[in-house]
């Protein structure tokens, strides 16, 4: 829905053509024409937002319950809604509905509003029976007076009047932003000003901070980085402007020193900063085989820092200034007010006192079973450091009986959005013993192109108590899964644990994702119509089966040919591909296939040297006249999220 | 006969006139009561008066029923006039008493680099600061009262009922929010405008929390600070990296400064998906990421781990955009222009675990 469909519904409503009606008709375009029309259709309903400044409104707006719209309302002051000369073609279009609707659509509003208003009125409360408009009205005069207290206030001529009292806004703003307030003099870095949230983020009172320079709190490495936000007298080289029409570079006009210096100038960083731990139990298993011993060691957390440069007269500050120490050469004392975040994943909170649990760890697995990533809680659990399993089949690993359930299990998670779950089954350790796992797979899908790029396990440890009692039914599961078994798996013949004779269990992964990759040739249609869901899966293929390829660093021949496999095998499993079909037609169904997936790198951009100036020239692209929104009809993409 | 009747209507519409004018005169003094300017005041109508009247009342309830404000203040709070400003604050303004307080919270606000953003649970908008005006070209006044379902795209709707419902999962991350959506806005690149033909989409970033209070139930709000994207500011870094892909997220281009941060050279990134170098637990992270950049035209992340070659990870926050890979011109307009999107990549922390090789890229040798 654009907002010209919304135009188009709004324009409808307004405009007329009797003389006599204009009144009535000419509210109701202008509030098809200000801000109401910028609201959905269904919601223009009655509404009157017409608030447009220079319209007086007092008085015009009345709901007579009594008579019916289509008395022309001669009471009614419509001084400025005056000729827009330009608005008469719209007032005609506009009388297609009839003016008792409209009428009916703005009492229904307005009554709506005074039941609201009524709910929050204490006095209006208890009373059971519905209150007439102008009492509610009286009431709400009278509630206001007394949430406002004592004091007259709105004539001063200071005064600016807010909804909510400063001193409640500041607090409502550092809630809202979750962190702290601080102000740090720019030459020293010495903590003016710290809100009293920071005790709550990084454990520290406001006491302990005031007054202390921000570097003692900052990591070591970080400390060129908050220095270099603080201070501004150097040029940086680095600021240059795009033109985005052009792609050119062009000169910044303005001193850039002076201007990073000002009052305004934003700034925006993360950086670590110290938090005071209490507790200092370290009690947790050590998960990072790699890793050294914890120490006692200093604990950050990043904190994501954005506000502005302030200046201040020194003559102004008193005793709270920097003016004891160091007279400087300017007068003025310039500092950085800003809000301080933390993100949760370094959070003190999080940061090593969640218990992790040791009994499960993540792999990423290339669409042929291939480990591609290894989480390193995979350690503990299986003994292997993560780059001993990279690279290699899964299959490698699975116990012998339970490789039919899982290349089940593996040919439809390729197939499925969902996730699937495996039973138990063994995991053979570095050691030759075996653990007990259960599986969670879901293939990850690549959100535009609705390809299958990399499977994604979530690896529970079973623990060993309860292993005797699946025992017995994990090896019939197997036996049974033999037997009905429909895909004609090669048999493996004389799979040992000796690592030698396992090229053969690693092929089973690979074959799988053939299967797939034939599937999608076989399906995809040559015409290449845009309108087919199999036409991307078909430009698309070959990139996968390079990904296969280039995630075995070992050379093994991935490719088509494997020994066994035929495409005579292929064929039989028809009966399987028809409900991957459907789940293929679904995957691909909410493709928008008006895009032109051209991945040309625009002229002008290859040259962007810095960040600031791809932001410029983001911003600007936007605000041309493409308007993204219209380009792409996001209506028809069935996204799932 | 008829001159009966007309002196009945005329009576009729004489008692008619004298009702209307005492409801208009209520509705002016209700219009005093309200802290709006003079100015402002005077031109509005009925029912924004009762709209504003409404979330007037709806945030002082809020202010007292929710532990916003510290012990220190409180005292400040329970009075709902003005208020007085901590000592230690004045020292930092220019002299005025009120005007002190003001500027100070400006200072509070300007911080935030967007506008604050109250909600009630059914999606009504109680507050809303009122630089909001700099941002979406529509005053607090204008606002402030309506649905936000009556602003938002209507692809976002589902989305922002979702973050305005509690979820089981609030209670351990605190009831956080982080979501992109849409708004219609008034502004255009020729400052404000509210011609119809010119009202464009605003991309917001909201985060704040959702307070829920089990009495009363309407208390509960939804706290927001929103800032629209893409985020304009200096953020002169050299721990950033610009880098462009193909709308599935495969690289295109990727300036030099990555070879620093992460030991890749552009050249061997090209082609290569994102998905591939992240740590698998970010994976949802970034295919929310994306989903918002195919929906919303723009989008920040989260934190995520990006792989550094030959082992290890950082922590990084990409902020992208969609935009046309070519430069668009006015006779393809109605074509399907090629998208790209455009990724500038803040790196948040040093090389964790460098010695652990977590991905198969990472064991590849030289």
């Amino acid at each position: 829905m654009s907002v010209r469909d919304t135009l188009a519904g709004g324009g409808d409503r307004a405009g007329g053509g009797e003389p006599t009606e204009d009144l009535l008709v000419e509210e109701n375009q202008s509030s098809c024409m200000s801000l109401s029309s910028l609201m959905t259709a269904s919601s223009v309903a009655g509404s009157s937002m017409s608030t447009e400044m220079p319209r007086k409104r007092k008085g015009s707006m009345e709901n007579q319950d009594s008579r019916s719209a289509s008395i022309p309302d001669v009471d009614m002051e419509d001084d400025q809604n005056g000729s827009d000369g330009d608005d008469q073609h719209v007032k005609m279009k506009c009388i297609r509905e009839p003016h008792s609707q409209i009428e009916k659509r703005r009492r229904d509003k307005m009554n709506h509003l005074i039941d609201k208003l009524s709910a929050m009125i204490p006095t209006c409360n208890p009373l059971s029976r519905k209150l007439d408009k102008l009492t509610v009205l009286r009431m709400a005069v009278q509630h206001l007076k007394s949430l406002k207290g004592s004091s007259s206030s709105f004539s001063e001529a200071h005064y600016k009047p807010s909804f909510i009292p400063n001193e409640e806004l500041k607090h409502l703003v550092i809630k809202a932003a979750d962190g702290f307030l601080f102000v740090v003099g720019c030459d020293r870095g010495k903590i003016v000003f710290v809100s009293e949230s920071v005790t709550k983020i990084l454990n520290y009172s406001r006491a302990e901070l005031i007054g202390q320079s921000l570097f003692d709190y900052i990591h070591p490495k970080d400390m060129g980085k908050v220095k270099e936000q603080l201070s501004a007298s150097e040029l940086y080289p680095r600021e240059r402007l795009i033109d985005a029409k052009t792609g050119l570079q062009v000169q910044a006009d303005l001193p850039v020193g002076g201007a990073r210096l000002c009052s305004g100038a934003r700034r925006s960083f993360f950086c670590r900063m110290k938090y005071n731990k209490i507790s200092v139990k370290v009690e947790e298993k050590e998960f990072q085989a790699s890793s050294s011993k914890k120490k006692e060691s200093q604990k950050y957390c990043t904190v994501h820092c954005t506000g502005y440069m302030r200046s201040w007269p020194t003559s102004q500050l008193g005793a709270e200034g920097e003016g004891e120490a160091d007279k400087q050469d300017s007068s003025h004392f310039s500092c950085l007010v800003a809000v301080g975040r933390v993100h949760s994943h370094s959070s003190p909170q999080v940061n090593g006192e969640v218990k992790v649990k040791s009994t499960e760890f993540t792999t990423r697995y290339a669409m042929d079973g291939k480990f591609t990533f290894v989480d390193q809680r995979a350690t503990t659990i299986l003994g292997y450091l993560p780059q001993e399993l990279l690279g290699t089949s899964c299959y490698e690993y699975f116990h012998q009986d339970d490789l039919p359930h899982l290349a089940d299990r593996h040919r439809k998670v390729l197939r499925s959005k969902e996730k699937i779950e495996t039973n138990f089954y063994k995991f053979k350790t570095k050691y030759g013993s075996f653990v007990t796992l259960q599986s969670q797979w879901f293939s990850f899908v690549n959100p535009w192109t609705k390809e299958v790029e990399y499977i994604v396990s979530t690896n529970t440890v079973i623990a060993q108590a309860s292993r005797s009692g699946n025992k017995s039914e994990q090896s019939s599961n197997s036996k049974t899964s033999e037997e009905d078994g429909k895909k004609s798996l090669p048999i493996i013949p004389g799979i040992s644990t000796t690592p030698g004779s396992m090229i053969y269990a690693g092929s089973i992964g690979t074959q799988i994702a053939n299967e797939l990759l034939d599937f999608n040739r076989m399906n995809s249609s040559p015409s290449s119509g845009n309108v087919s869901p199999f036409s991307l899966p078909l430009d698309k293929s070959p990139q996968i089966h390079n990904q296969i390829s280039n995630n075995v660093p070992n050379g093994e021949a991935t490719d088509v040919e494997m020994p066994g496999k035929s495409s005579s095998e292929d064929e039989p499993q028809g009966a399987a591909f028809s409900g991957g079909e459907t789940l293929m037609a679904h995957l691909s169904s909410g493709e928008n296939s008006q895009l032109d997936l051209d991945s040309v790198v625009g002229p002008g951009l290859s040259s962007l040297s810095n960040d600031e100036a791809a932001m410029a020239v983001i911003m600007s692209l936007l605000e041309t006249d493409t308007n993204l929104s219209d380009a792409v009809d996001f209506e028809e993409m069935h996204w799932s999220l | 006969m008829t001159a009966d009747k007309e002196r009945r209507r005329a009576i009729s519409r004489e008692a008619a006139k004298r009702r209307r004018q005492v409801e208009s005169d209520v509705f002016g003094d209700l219009s005093r009561l309200l802290p709006v300017q003079p100015s402002v005041q005077a031109n509005l109508d009925k029912p924004s008066i009762i709209r504003l009247t409404i979330s007037y009342i709806r945030m002082h309830t809020l202010f007292k029923v929710n532990t916003w404000t510290n012990a220190e203040t409180s005292h400040a709070a329970s009075k709902y006039g003005r208020s007085l400003g901590n000592g230690e604050e004045q020292q930092m303004c220019d002299g005025g008493w009120g005007h002190a307080e003001k500027e100070e919270t400006n200072m509070y606000l300007s911080i935030l680099d967007g506008f604050l953003m109250v909600l009630s649970t059914g999606g009504d908008v109680i507050y809303l600061s009122d630089n909001v005006n700099k941002y979406m070209g529509l005053t607090q006044t204008e606002l402030m009262g309506h649905n936000i379902f009556d602003f938002a795209h209507p692809c976002d709707l589902e989305e922002i009922r979702n973050n305005l419902r509690l979820m089981a999962e609030d209670v351990w991350c605190d009831a956080k929010r982080d979501f992109v959506m849409r708004i219609k806005s008034g502004l255009t690149n020729r400052g404000r405008s509210s011609h119809l033909k010119t009202a464009t989409w605003k991309v917001l970033h909201c985060r704040g929390r959702l307070n829920v209070c089990a009495s009363p139930s309407s208390a509960s709000c939804l706290l927001l600070t929103c800032r629209p994207l893409p985020l304009s500011h200096t953020l002169l870094s050299t721990h950033t990296f610009t880098s462009q892909h193909s709308m599935d997220m495969r690289f295109t281009y990727c300036d030099q400064r990555v070879t620093l941060l992460l030991g890749y050279s552009p050249e061997e990134l090209l082609g290569r998906s994102i998905y591939d170098l992240c740590h698998v637990l970010d994976t949802n992270c970034l295919t929310q990421n994306h989903l918002n950049l195919c929906w919303k035209s723009q989008s920040v992340s989260s934190q995520y781990r990006m792989l550094v070659r030959g082992g290890g990870y950082v922590w990084v926050e990409s902020h992208s955009a969609v935009i046309p890979s070519v430069r668009p011109s006015k006779s393809r307009r109605s074509s399907h222009q090629p998208l790209s999107i455009l990724c500038v990549t803040y790196v948040l922390s040093g090389v964790e675990e460098p010695s652990l090789q977590l991905s198969v890229d990472q064991t590849v040798n030289r």
